[in-house]
């Protein structure tokens, strides 16, 4: 919708900062975008995975013969063919690295099985209806143990051990016996208990969040084809080539020599496919029988077990304040459901639920706790949209008892930069108050309420995310005709092929049809980390402006020879090079580069490393009407405040907020995974987990606040993970001030906020 | 998914013949039928595709005043239908409701009959009407009040060798009106978790005529809410008598368990208020004016 | 057995061998190579595989192939006239309603089908027609915008 941009961007850029179409939108509109299951191969035979039907299970042996003597089938594969992988084993990621224990037995369970849906087996056969066949042959001897699927439940003492080698870190002294709480982390500063105790007021909340999915449409897919030489390649729908290629190396065991990874069009992410799902198991066939293997997951296998969902989790917090609203304490435990494998640290999402705010006393303890569900992945900012249902919503139940207006709150206690975050750190620049001010001049806040048949009320969240860095890396070569072709590293998850040229045309002075841009497979460009933690556009525009600038010195060189003048005395500007005055004479790129063809290539390299954070803060403002006899939530208004530090492109901005935001607000009321007593997903179809189609929301208004990032090129900020962060909590604080309830379970589906208006004391039960 | 003998019939003569043979299933616009093969929830080795067999898909006028809807006729020709659309709205709100645009292009209302989901969203507005199920088979012609052609979940009396050729819709009287309502959690796309048809015929004296009342998804099959109809009968609409129906429709009528999309309770809550928001609409249509919600 | 199947599909004819299973999907990706209509469910419920038979469109995931026997079929490849985008496509592209692409095609033939049938459709027209497609990345603002922006154009000329 319409950007109101608070700070005006740098008048001077020509093409940054334009609302210019996706240059590769056409392909997407004709259907010419490849995606890897259009990929057809000669020779080519499909792939289908056997899969655990019991939750928590012993391995006892698995019996292939007659599926391998099936007509048809070409190849079967069990944990036998992997080479296992110790406990401890990582593959290098960022400052952590990524747990390849953890990536092998998602691939290819081992012994043990710890979700329905976990893969134990695979056949490749000549047909879909062969392979399906094939896997009924396939014999497995399972030796059912109790399944353990709550997270209390998990965390009790008597609980069956998922893991017997797992010990929670993070208590002292270690402990002796093995436990599902995998972690345990606190941060803390100052005394909350005591200021708890004294505070004139205070407010407790607990949350219980489902389990929900990223969604994206395009189940995942790997096509993998091993050549004469055993050189594979392997084409996918992945966030990441170089660390997919890291992974299925390691799980195979084959020098990096030999293999690459191809990424084609990708349909949907979102935090989902960083982690392999079979690519290295249809590499394994494909080395067994010789020929290229094509593996789709169907929508199903996608939610029954397998791919990583959302965490669930259970959330306790307690904030209290002063009498003129100053926050005296946070405190919070956090209880994250990892599913069968130990997940990530909760450090991240508790930071980011108390991060905006100044608050002297803090204690947050997070738990990463196993059960057994599927081994849960990232979504978008993950755990902190589950963080932000439980401090938001408390935050608001403290403004109701101080009396004071939400935005007030906010703004007596935000943190602005220099602030201490929770861990202690200060914060770079950033604009809450800027975000605040702008909500507070805005119509959504000021506009009273329109009434309704039913009651209405308005509300209002934050959301953080701190985001990351990582590696980054393209270079440029430049065409005959002197326009540059860009191979970037990364995936193109968020537009970044269009916003990238943005960049390479304003350091060229071109226009952006002037440039190409092209993502480079795992052996064709530098190392970069998956298009993940809102990293790429920003650290992708750092290692393309140091790559313009190698490419430009090195036409440079060339264009002062031709022009026989100093090259430190030549001016560029818009695609020519210019000799001083008084010769004055010119060369464009296009002329320097048929002089020069036969010279050799102009390779320009760039890359980006731990680039300071473009940390992303948004701020929510929705109003809702509640259906008090069906407990239907209806979103009448929804806007969505962010500083994007600088925008790239604020069409693109906008639709990475919108679509950011719907998600968000379907996890809010419409989508949660329904696991019966034996752990099986009891909605495993997109009819029942309901997803909001165009009829369920409104359309989302967007105000774009812009406070670069001090010392980054053109200061970007991420902008993709925020916006899922505070819908639930807007909403949730929305229904709160519409029917005086608080809903503590998401989704808030409308059974579930009949059953909480039903159950607030004064109302009139049945 | 097994494999399976495709045949397109030119005549339900023929139809009957085939699906004699083997473990044969019709295909209408199969927006059921194929999930249930691929999902294996179904199997088959012989489809018998009925759409080449025009005079399933017709939707005509009887002698009688009423229509008779083909079983193989598509929801979006059945809504769009001139006739329908005038004189049985609710048939044609209904057949709306089938799912997208895009199933409804496909989706027949003979096949949501015959699918026998208790949630099967054309069934309780076709019951209001009084609609009986014309069924062919190898030993000939019958025909059946629809809701007696219910067996329970997904199953329906037909024989394996016979079918359901059309839908016969009671003529429309006057001062009458007949509403569905559904609750789901999104706008379109779902499974009913409850749905009401009312209709409300009054005498010459205002009086309630005739009242029925269907329920869907609260029970092995659709239901009849026959508390709630003996309730309104013979008296005037007015808002106790709407609230007690309502009140009989989700206590005594329903008999709703709780599964993954919802608990009992809540269907009952759903039954009792859509059953007051549906008569709310049946006496905006008769010009009562109700003092409801 | 295989079976023999003869239909139209964008203004094409086609005798292809088909297993009875093959939905209509699985004949225009597997069997002919028209890649452009996506699986994303498999049975009914993403609209991925939106395509227009005989005018109205259809997930094609729910029709047999032999199904379409003697029948039209268009798909997202035969929408562009000669390298020409529809209005909806160019709309699309200009008003940044494609993210991914995945959900794309389908929402193209959606969109098509309504605007031959409704010249003016309200914001709640386009959403209805539009609601058996789901898409992930744009939250449908800008799909909507592009799509009420096609039907203004063509009613233009």
């Amino acid at each position: 919708m319409n950007p109101d941009p608070v700070e005006a961007p740098i008048a001077r850029l020509k093409v940054i900062g334009k609302r210019l179409a996706r240059v590769d939108a056409k392909e997407r509109v004709t259907g010419q975008a490849i995606y890897p299951a259009d990929l057809s191969l000669p020779g080519m035979v499909h792939a289908k995975i056997l899969r655990s039907p019991l939750a928590h299970a012993r391995i006892g042996g698995i019996d292939t013969t007659r599926a391998q003597a099936m007509k048809g089938v070409v190849a079967v594969v069990t944990a036998a063919d992997f080479p296992a992988m110790p406990v401890g084993s990582t593959i290098p990621m960022g400052e952590t690295g990524y747990d390849m224990w953890m990536v092998a037995a998602i691939n290819m369970a081992r012994d043990k099985v710890h979700w329905i849906g976990q893969p134990v087996a695979a056949v490749a056969a000549v047909d879909l209806h062969t392979a399906a066949a094939a896997l009924a042959l396939i014999d497995v001897e399972y030796e059912p143990l109790e399944p353990v699927l709550g997270i209390l439940a998990a965390m009790a003492p008597e609980a069956p051990v998922l893991h017997e080698h797992v010990f929670t870190k993070g208590i002292e002294p270690r402990p002796r016996a093995p436990s599902n709480v995998c972690s345990r982390v606190v941060i803390s500063r100052g005394d909350p208990s005591a200021a708890l105790a004294d505070a004139h007021a205070s407010a407790r909340l607990r949350v219980k969040v489902d389990t929900a999915h990223q969604g994206y449409l395009e189940p995942q897919v790997a096509v993998a084809q091993v050549d004469a030489n055993g050189f594979a390649t392997v084409w996918a729908s992945t966030q990441g080539q170089f660390t997919a290629e890291l992974m299925i190396a390691r799980m195979l065991d084959l020098p990096a020599s030999k293999l690459k990874v191809v990424p084609l069009e990708i349909g949907g992410g979102f935090g989902g496919k960083i982690a392999i799902h079979g690519e290295a198991v249809a590499v394994r066939l494909a080395q067994k029988c010789q020929r290229p293997v094509k593996l789709v997951l169907t929508r199903e296998e996608v939610l029954q077990g397998g791919s990583g969902p959302a965490a669930g989790a259970l959330i306790d917090v307690a904030v209290a304040a002063q009498k003129d609203g100053g926050l005296r304490a946070i405190a919070g435990t956090y209880r994250m459901d990892a599913g069968g494998l130990p997940g990530m640290s909760p450090s991240l999402l508790m930071q980011a639920s108390a991060a905006l705010y100044q608050c002297p006393n803090l204690n947050l303890e997070g738990f990463d706790v196993v059960t057994n569900k599927p081994r849960t992945e990232a979504y978008r900012g993950p755990g902190g949209i589950q963080a932000a249902f439980a401090v938001e919503q408390a935050m608001d139940m403290l403004c109701q008892r101080l009396g004071m207006d939400p935005l007030e709150f906010r703004k007596r206690n935000a943190s602005v930069t220099g602030s201490l975050m929770p861990i202690g750190t200060p914060f770079p620049a950033i604009g809450l108050d800027t975000i605040l001010e702008a909500v507070g001049r805005h119509p959504c806040w000021t506009d009273p309420l329109p009434p309704g048949a039913y009651p209405r009320g308005r509300g209002l969240a934050l959301g953080y995310w701190r985001g990351t860095s990582m590696t980054s890396a393209a270079h440029i070569t430049i065409a005959g005709d002197g326009r540059p072709m860009v191979t970037m590293g990364a995936v193109d998850l968020s537009g970044t092929r269009s916003t990238m040229a943005q960049v390479v045309a304003e350091e060229f002075g071109l226009a952006i049809e002037d440039v190409h841009v092209q993502t480079g497979d795992s052996k064709s460009v530098g190392y970069s980390d998956g298009a993940a933690g809102s990293r790429v556009a920003r650290t992708m525009t750092a290692a393309l402006v140091e790559a313009c600038g190698d490419a430009l010195r090195q036409l440079r060189s060339r264009a002062a020879e031709k022009l026989q003048s100093a090259p430190e005395l030549l001016h560029y500007a818009d695609g020519v090079f210019r000799s001083p005055q008084p010769s004055g004479a010119a060369i464009s790129l296009a002329e320097l580069m048929q002089a020069t063809l036969t010279d050799g290539a102009v390779v320009g390299r760039g890359v980006s490393s731990k680039l300071p954070l473009g940390v992303e803060i948004g701020a929510h403002v929705c109003d809702v009407e509640v259906d008090t006899d069906s407990g239907l939530v209806t979103v009448l208004r929804y806007t969505a405040f962010q500083d994007v530090g600088l925008a790239l492109n604020p069409m693109a901005v906008e639709g990475q907020i919108e679509g950011s935001v719907v998600q968000g607000l379907g996890w809010a009321l419409l989508e949660g995974f329904d696991y019966g007593a034996d752990g099986r997903l009891r909605n495993a179809s997109l009819l029942d987990y309901r997803m909001p189609t165009a009829l369920d929301v409104p359309r989302i208004e967007t105000v774009i606040v812009e406070t670069p990032v001090p010392n980054v090129p053109y200061g970007v900020r991420g902008v993709g993970e925020v916006p899922i962060v505070p819908p639930a909590a807007a909403v949730a604080n929305a229904i709160a001030r519409a029917v005086g309830v608080r809903v503590g379970r998401m989704p808030m589906t409308p059974e579930r906020v009949l059953g909480a208006i039903r159950a607030a004391p004064g109302s009139s039960c049945d | 998914m097994r494999n399976f003998i495709y045949v397109a019939p030119p005549s339900i003569e023929d139809a009957i013949g085939e699906l004699r043979r083997g473990e044969a299933r019709p295909l209408a616009g199969g927006t059921d039928l194929l999930p249930q093969l691929r999902e294996g929830r179904r199997n088959a080795d012989r489809i018998v595709d009925l759409k080449r067999i025009a005079e399933l898909s017709a939707i005509r006028p009887l002698p009688d005043g009423g229509v008779a809807i083909g079983a193989a006729a598509s929801a979006t020709n059945v809504a769009r239908h001139d006739v329908i659309a005038a004189r049985y709205p609710a048939i044609a709100a209904s057949a709306r409701l089938l799912g997208s645009v895009q199933v409804q292009n496909r989706a027949s209302l003979g096949g949501n009959v015959c699918n026998a989901a208790p949630s099967a969203d054309v069934v309780p507005a076709l019951i209001c009407h009084q609609a009986y199920a014309h069924i062919a088979g190898a030993s000939g012609g019958r025909r059946t009040p629809l809701e007696k052609l219910f067996a329970g979940p997904g199953r329906t009396v037909l024989q394996a060798d016979e079918m359901l050729t059309a839908l016969a819709l009671a003529p429309v009287r006057q001062r009458s009106a007949t509403t569905y309502l559904r609750f789901t959690p999104r706008r379109e796309m779902d499974i009913a978790i409850a749905g009401v048809a009312v209709r409300i015929d009054l005498a010459e004296d205002r009086s309630i005529a005739l009242a029925r009342i269907a329920l869907a998804s609260v029970g092995p099959t659709p239901l009849r809410a026959m508390s709630a109809e003996r309730l309104l009968l013979g008296k005037p609409l007015d808002r106790d008598l709407s609230l007690a129906a309502a009140g009989a429709a989700a206590n005594d009528d329903a008999r709703p368990i709780s599964d993954t999309r919802a608990s009992a309770d809540y269907r009952r809550c759903l039954v009792e208020v859509l059953t007051r928001r549906a008569l709310a609409a049946c006496a905006r249509t008769l010009n009562i004016a109700l003092d409801l919600t | 057995m295989k079976m023999l199947l003869g239909c139209t599909i964008n203004a094409q004819e086609h005798t292809v061998l088909v297993d009875p299973r093959d939905t209509l999907l699985e004949l225009l990706r597997e069997r002919i190579g028209l890649t452009g209509s996506k699986e994303g469910c498999g049975n009914g419920n993403c609209g991925t595989c939106t395509v227009l038979l005989d005018g109205a469109p259809v997930n094609a995931c729910l029709v047999l192939a032999l199904e379409v026997a003697g029948r039209d079929v268009v798909t997202i490849e035969g929408v562009a006239r000669a390298g020409e985008l529809h209005p909806i496509q160019s709309a699309l592209v200009e008003a940044g309603g494609t993210q991914c692409g995945f959900c794309t095609p389908g929402i193209v033939l959606a969109a098509k089908a309504l605007l031959d049938a409704n010249a003016a459709p309200s914001e709640d027209d386009i959403r209805h027609a539009i609601a058996g497609n789901l898409c992930r990345c744009t939250g449908y603002g800008k799909i909507v915008d592009a799509i009420a922006i096609a039907a203004t154009r063509m009613r233009e000329g």
